[in-house]
């Protein structure tokens, strides 16, 4: 699932990307800045976080839709762009017959922890001349 | 000037469709976050065409489609999901809606499916 929502994260924002080792941890996240929060349930389920800085998400807004969102527009971006790929990520998966439903976007912004799960991989996509953003999934089992 | 309804949970995404929709001189009759308030305000503007999200709390879109083309079996909904699986697609169409557009989308195919639609 996890290689699936970095395939719709290159393919939504359609610009040469790095992508590192995917990184476990277990039981607490720390998210530092602006995180969003997308449930997954059916053939697969867990939890997928996309979380980076604030300044990041602006430069993503520009790039998208030609200027750079802050405050409260830039929160339902973020929102909107974990949905999309969240989205993309469910079409890839039914591709490969595998069913998923996705719940609306949580965001959250501010540093704070997660906690409520069993394992998590971390996987950081770096985005050219953007900069890097953190696909994340988180599994109970 | 045909009038439309934008019902999206987004605002950035309410914002980025009244923009493209503004600039071509239709009229944003109104906006709502979930399903229910689509149905709601529906009833209350008669809009010329609706776009339509399917993933939104209260309820979903295709759920708000079906109570809608119940009201009005003319109704034309167009849906824009990030959820472009085929049986998505098909479950979309069966309610009513006339279109389905993939997010994130090109300015100018929201623009080919809303002439197509209001032309239809």
């Amino acid at each position: 699932m996890l290689n699936s929502a970095i395939e719709s994260i290159k393919h939504i924002f359609s610009c040469p990307t790095r992508v590192d080792a995917p990184n476990l941890f277990d039981q607490t996240l720390i998210q530092s800045d602006v995180g969003v929060l997308i449930g997954i349930v059916g053939d697969m389920e867990g939890r997928l976080v996309i979380e980076g800085e604030s300044r990041i998400f602006t430069k993503l807004s520009e790039n998208m839709c030609g200027m750079p969102l802050e405050g409260e527009m830039l929160h339902s971006f973020v929102g909107e762009m974990a949905n999309m790929i969240a989205g993309n990520t469910s079409t890839l998966l039914s591709n490969r017959g595998k069913h998923i439903d996705i719940t609306p976007p949580t965001v959250m912004v501010g540093q704070l922890q997660l906690y409520g799960f069993k394992r998590g991989i971390r996987v950081t996509v770096h985005l050219e001349a953007v900069g890097p953003v953190n696909a994340i999934l988180l599994l109970q089992g | 000037m045909h009038k439309i309804l934008v019902v999206d949970d987004a605002a950035f995404m309410r914002l980025m469709l009244k923009n493209i929709l503004s600039k071509q001189g239709y009229e944003i009759v109104g906006e709502a976050e979930n399903g229910l308030e689509a149905v709601e305000k529906y009833k209350a503007l008669s809009p010329d065409l609706v776009t339509m999200d399917i993933t939104m709390p209260v309820m979903e879109g295709v759920e708000a489609v079906r109570l809608i083309k119940q009201l009005d079996p003319n109704a034309k909904i167009i849906m824009c999901s990030a959820m472009g699986q085929q049986s998505m697609v098909v479950q979309s169409l069966q309610a009513g809606a006339r279109d389905f557009i993939v997010k994130p989308f090109q300015e100018e195919r929201v623009l080919e499916s809303i002439r197509k639609t209001l032309g239809a």
